[in-house]
C-alpha cells in the first residue's frame, strides 16, 4: 500500500500534468499568428489551395476537437502526420534516439564528474585544485550552453583544429564519428557539472556537521570510509534532487546545442515545427521529451525514497 | 537566341573548358578538368520541412539541391538567354505564343534504365500542377499533352512568351505513375545512393543524356543554421557551403584555403509600399521615399558589401534590364519637397513591418528607417515572425519589407507581383498602362518584346510600389580545390553537375 502511495500516485499526478501541459502547448501554438497550411504550401499557394489544405489537416475544427483527435491517436501509438504529410512517428524515430544519446552521455558525464569533483572539494578544501573550483563552477553555471558551445568551437575547432566544429551525419543517421560527439556533450554538460559540483559539495558539508559524522571522525576512521559510509548516503537525497533538475536543463539545452553543432536531433524538428505552426508535431516532440524527463524524475524520486528509507 | 549552353557542352571538352572559363571568374587552369572525387556540400534545411516529393513544396535548400541533381527539369536557368535546355533540348511556339512544343533530349533515360517518354513528362507535369498548384505549373492539366514519343505540348489560354522560363526549376520528370519517392528514380546527372534525415549521398549517372559529370559523388549534408554551415566549411569538414551568406563570406575572404563565390543578383531585399490606398498611395510620396534612401550605404551595411545597388525595378539580372534608366541617387531636398507637395503628414510615425526571413532583411528595415528619418518620414520598425507576417501583413499592410530570389526576368516579376490580376500583388498596384505593357511583352517577340520590357520598367521606375535599393549576392564558400561552381544568381546555385575537384 505504501508502495502505491509512493510511486503510483506521483506517476498519475505527473501524467495528468502532462496532458494539461500538452493542451496548453497546443492552445499556445494555435494562438500564435500564422497558419500551418500556408507554411506547408509556401507563399505561392492561392486561397483555394489553402482552404483545401486546412480541411485536410483538420484546422477548420475547434482546437479542443483537434486536441482530442490527436490525443486518441497517440493512445493508439499513432502520432499522425506533419503538415507536409510525412509520418511524425517516423520523423521522431529518425531523430529522437540521437537526442537521447547526446543528453544521456551528458547526464552520465555530469553525474560522474560532479560527484568526483564535489567530494574532492569537500574533503580537501585547501588543495590548489579545489580552490580553483570556486570560481570555475561559478563561471560554468553562469555561462549558457550556446556561449559555452561557441567558445568550445572557437578554441578546439577553428583555432586549433583538434575537433570537428559541426556534426556530420553518417548513413545510420547518427554522427559519422565519435569525435563529433565530444564538443556537443561538453557544451551541454559543463554548465550542469558546475551546478551539481556545488550541490554535492554543500550537501556533504551539511551532513559533515551531523553528530554521527563527528564521532566517526573522532574514532579515527580513514576519510574515505567517512565519505562513503557516513557522508554520502545522507547527502544522496539532496544530490539526486540536483540531478533531477539537471535532466530538464539537459534536454532544454540539447535543443540549443543541436542547432549550434548541427547535431541531427529532435531540436531542429521542434524549432521548425513551431515556426511552421505544425501543432501535431510540436505536441509529439513535447510529449516524448516530457515522458523521458518524467521517467528520469521518477527514477530520482525512487532513489531519494530508497536513500531516506532509514529515516522513516 | 544564339548558341545555347547545351550546344556548347555537346561540342566537346575544349569548348566546355571555354565555357567554364567564361562562367567562373576565379578559374585559373580551366584547360584540364579532372575526373573523380567526392564533393561534400552543406546546404540549409530543417528536419521538420524535409520533402522527398520533387513536386512538393521544397522549402529546404538541401532538398532542392538533391532533387535538382537527381531529377531533370525541362529547362534550367542560364545567363543570356536566361533559359537553358535540360530535359528539353529545344522548344518552339506557334505564331501567337500560345501553343508551345518541347522536345525531350535524345537518349534521356531514367536511373533504372527505362527511356523517358512523352507520357512520363505529361504525367509528371500534370502531377506537378495538382500537387504544386498554378505557381509551379502555369498550364492546366488538360492542356499538357503528348505529341508523338518525344514531344510535349503546353497550351495556354493567352499568349505567353515566358513559358520556357516558367518551366525552369520545378518541372522534374519522374516515371509515369510514381507516388513513392524514396527510391528517387530520376533522369538527372546523379543517382541517389542513400538518404537519411535530410542528408544524402549521390553518385554519378554515367548514362546521363548530357555530358557526364566529372565528380564520382556528391554528399549533401543538411544544416539547420548558417553559423554551423560556415563553421563546417571553415573547419574543412565540407568542400562547399551553399548559400552561406555574407558574414561567412567575409570570414572566408582572408583565407588561402578557401574561395568565396559571389553570385550576383541572387536575392532582392526591398520595401513594398501600398499604392492603392493609405499613406503611400500618392506616387510623389513613393518617389520621395525612394529618393530618401542611400542605396550604397544600404548595400554596404546590410549585405556587408556583397551586393549591388538597384533602382526600384525588379529583375536586375534580365538581359533586358534597362541600366540606362535604372539609376536613382539620394536627394534629400527633392524628397522633402515632394512630401510637402503631396501633403504627407510628417507629424506621425508609420508602422514598417519586417521579418527575419532572408539574411539582412530586419537590418535593412532599421537602416531604411534611420535614413528616411532625414527626410522627415518617421517609421516604426516592427519585427514579426515569418508565419505571422504571411498571415497578417503580406498583401495588406501599407509598408513592409519583401524578398525575392531568381531576379532574372523583368516580365516575370511584373506579371506575378504587379499586374492587376495577380494574387501576389504586394503593393496593390493597379495600372492599366502597365497591364497593357505586360500583355504586349507576353505576346510579342523581338524588338516589340524589348520595347514592352522598357515600358514595364519605366512605369515601375516612375510610379511603382517597390523600393528596390539593392541586390544581395549569393555567397558560397568553397575549398580552394573546387572548380566549375555555378556563378549565376538565384536557384542556379543548385547546378553542381559541372563541378570538379582539382
Amino acid at each position: 500500500m505504501s508502495a502505491v502511495r509512493a510511486f503510483v500516485v506521483p506517476v498519475l499526478r505527473r501524467l495528468t500534468l502532462l496532458v494539461a501541459l500538452l493542451a496548453i502547448v497546443l492552445v499556445a501554438v494555435d494562438l500564435l499568428p500564422g497558419n500551418a497550411a500556408r507554411s506547408a504550401l509556401g507563399r505561392d499557394a492561392d486561397q483555394a489551395e489553402l482552404l483545401a489544405k486546412e480541411r485536410e489537416l483538420g484546422l477548420d475544427r475547434a482546437v479542443p476537437i483537434q486536441f482530442w483527435h490527436w490525443f486518441c491517436g497517440v493512445l493508439t501509438g499513432d502520432f499522425g502526420q506533419t503538415a507536409r504529410g510525412t509520418s511524425i512517428g517516423a520523423l521522431l524515430a529518425d531523430k529522437f534516439p540521437q537526442t537521447l544519446l547526446l543528453g544521456g552521455i551528458a547526464l552520465v558525464l555530469t553525474v560522474v564528474l560532479s560527484l568526483a569533483l564535489g567530494c574532492w572539494w569537500a574533503m580537501r578544501p585547501d588543495a590548489v585544485g579545489a580552490r580553483a573550483l570556486q570560481p570555475a563552477t561559478t563561471v560554468s553555471v553562469a555561462v549558457p550552453e550556446f556561449v559555452c558551445g561557441t567558445l568550445l568551437i572557437l578554441v578546439f575547432s577553428l583555432a586549433t583544429g583538434l575537433l570537428p566544429a559541426v556534426t556530420l551525419t553518417g548513413p545510420s543517421g547518427f554522427p559519422a564519428g565519435p569525435e563529433m560527439l565530444i564538443l556537443p556533450v561538453l557544451a551541454l554538460a559543463i554548465p550542469q557539472i558546475g551546478w551539481n559540483t556545488r550541490i554535492v559539495r554543500s550537501a556533504l558539508l551539511d551532513v559533515a556537521t551531523a553528530p554521527h559524522v563527528e564521532s566517526a571522525v573522532l574514532e579515527g576512521l580513514p576519510p574515505r570510509s567517512v565519505l562513503l559510509r557516513h557522508l554520502l548516503p545522507f547527502a544522496v537525497p539532496t544530490i539526486v534532487a540536483g540531478y533531477a533538475t539537471s535532466v530538464g536543463m539537459l534536454f532544454g539545452g540539447a535543443l540549443v546545442v543541436e542547432t549550434l553543432f548541427n547535431y541531427p536531433g529532435v531540436g531542429a524538428v521542434l524549432a521548425g515545427s513551431v515556426a511552421d505552426r505544425d501543432t501535431a508535431t510540436v505536441a509529439a516532440v513535447v510529449a516524448l521529451t516530457a515522458i523521458v524527463i518524467m521517467v528520469l524524475l521518477a527514477a530520482a524520486d525512487f532513489a531519494r525514497t530508497w536513500a531516506t528509507r532509514g529515516a522513516r | 537566341m544564339g548558341i545555347t549552353r547545351r550546344q556548347l557542352l555537346q561540342s566537346g571538352i575544349g569548348v566546355t573548358a571555354l565555357l567554364l572559363a567564361a562562367a567562373c571568374a576565379s578559374e585559373d587552369d580551366a584547360g584540364t578538368t579532372q575526373r573523380g572525387g567526392t564533393l561534400r556540400v552543406g546546404a540549409l534545411g530543417t528536419a521538420a520541412r524535409i520533402e522527398r516529393d520533387p513536386h512538393g513544396n521544397l522549402s529546404n535548400d538541401s532538398d532542392f539541391l538533391i532533387a535538382s541533381l537527381v531529377y531533370d527539369a525541362l529547362t534550367v536557368p542560364g545567363a543570356d538567354p536566361t533559359v537553358a535546355p535540360r530535359l528539353a533540348t529545344h522548344w518552339e511556339a506557334d505564331a501567337d505564343n500560345r501553343r508551345w512544343t518541347f522536345t525531350i533530349a535524345e537518349g534521356a533515360r531514367f536511373h533504372n534504365g527505362a527511356p523517358v517518354t512523352a507520357e512520363d513528362v505529361v504525367w509528371s507535369m500534370r502531377r506537378l500542377r495538382s500537387v504544386g498548384g498554378a505557381s509551379k505549373m502555369p498550364v492546366a492539366a488538360d492542356d499538357i499533352t503528348a505529341d508523338g514519343p518525344n514531344r510535349v505540348v503546353f497550351t495556354v489560354p493567352e499568349s505567353n512568351t515566358q513559358l520556357p522560363l516558367l518551366l525552369r526549376l520545378m518541372t522534374f520528370t519522374v516515371p509515369q505513375g510514381t507516388t513513392d519517392f524514396t527510391a528517387a528514380i530520376g533522369t538527372g546527372p546523379f543517382r541517389l545512393e542513400s538518404f537519411q534525415g535530410g542528408t544524402a549521398r549521390l553518385v554519378r549517372n554515367e548514362h546521363w543524356h548530357g555530358a557526364p559529370p566529372l565528380l564520382d559523388a556528391i554528399e549533401v549534408t543538411m544544416f539547420d543554421s548558417v553559423t554551423a554551415l560556415g563553421n563546417a566549411a571553415i573547419g574543412g569538414q565540407i568542400d562547399l557551403a551553399s548559400n552561406v551568406g555574407a558574414i561567412a563570406g567575409r570570414t572566408a575572404a582572408g583565407r588561402a584555403d578557401l574561395q568565396v563565390v559571389r553570385r550576383p543578383n541572387d536575392t532582392m531585399v526591398g520595401v513594398a509600399m501600398r499604392t492603392a490606398d493609405g499613406p503611400f498611395a500618392d506616387a510623389r510620396v513613393r518617389t520621395a521615399l525612394r529618393l530618401g534612401v542611400d542605396r550604397t550605404a544600404l548595400v554596404n551595411q546590410v549585405h556587408s558589401g556583397f551586393g549591388t545597388v538597384a533602382a526600384d525595378i525588379l529583375g536586375t539580372a534580365d538581359p533586358a534590364y534597362d541600366t540606362a534608366l535604372a539609376r536613382r541617387d539620394r536627394d534629400v531636398e527633392r524628397a522633402k519637397t515632394l512630401l510637402r507637395e503631396a501633403g504627407f503628414d510628417t507629424g506621425r510615425s508609420y508602422p514598417f513591418v519586417t521579418k527575419a526571413e532572408v539574411a539582412g532583411e530586419v537590418e535593412s528595415a532599421k537602416v531604411v528607417a534611420t535614413q528616411l528619418a532625414e527626410i522627415g518620414v518617421r517609421l516604426d520598425v516592427q519585427v514579426v515572425e515569418p508565419a505571422a507576417f504571411y498571415d497578417q501583413t503580406w498583401l495588406t499592410a501599407p509598408l513592409y519589407t519583401v524578398s525575392w530570389g531568381t531576379n532574372d526576368s523583368v516580365v516575370f516579376f511584373a506579371e506575378k507581383l504587379m499586374s492587376s490580376g495577380t494574387n501576389r500583388n504586394e503593393t496593390a498596384f493597379h495600372d492599366a498602362e502597365f497591364d497593357a505593357a505586360i500583355a504586349r511583352a507576353l505576346a510579342a517577340s523581338g524588338a516589340e518584346y524589348l520595347q514592352a520590357c522598357e515600358e514595364i520598367q519605366r512605369i515601375q521606375f516612375e510610379r511603382g510600389g517597390y523600393l528596390v535599393w539593392g541586390m544581395a549576392d549569393g555567397v558560397d564558400i568553397a575549398a580552394a580545390s573546387v572548380r566549375g561552381l555555378p556563378t549565376l544568381g538565384g536557384f542556379a546555385r543548385v547546378q553542381l553537375e559541372r563541378a570538379w575537384l582539382a
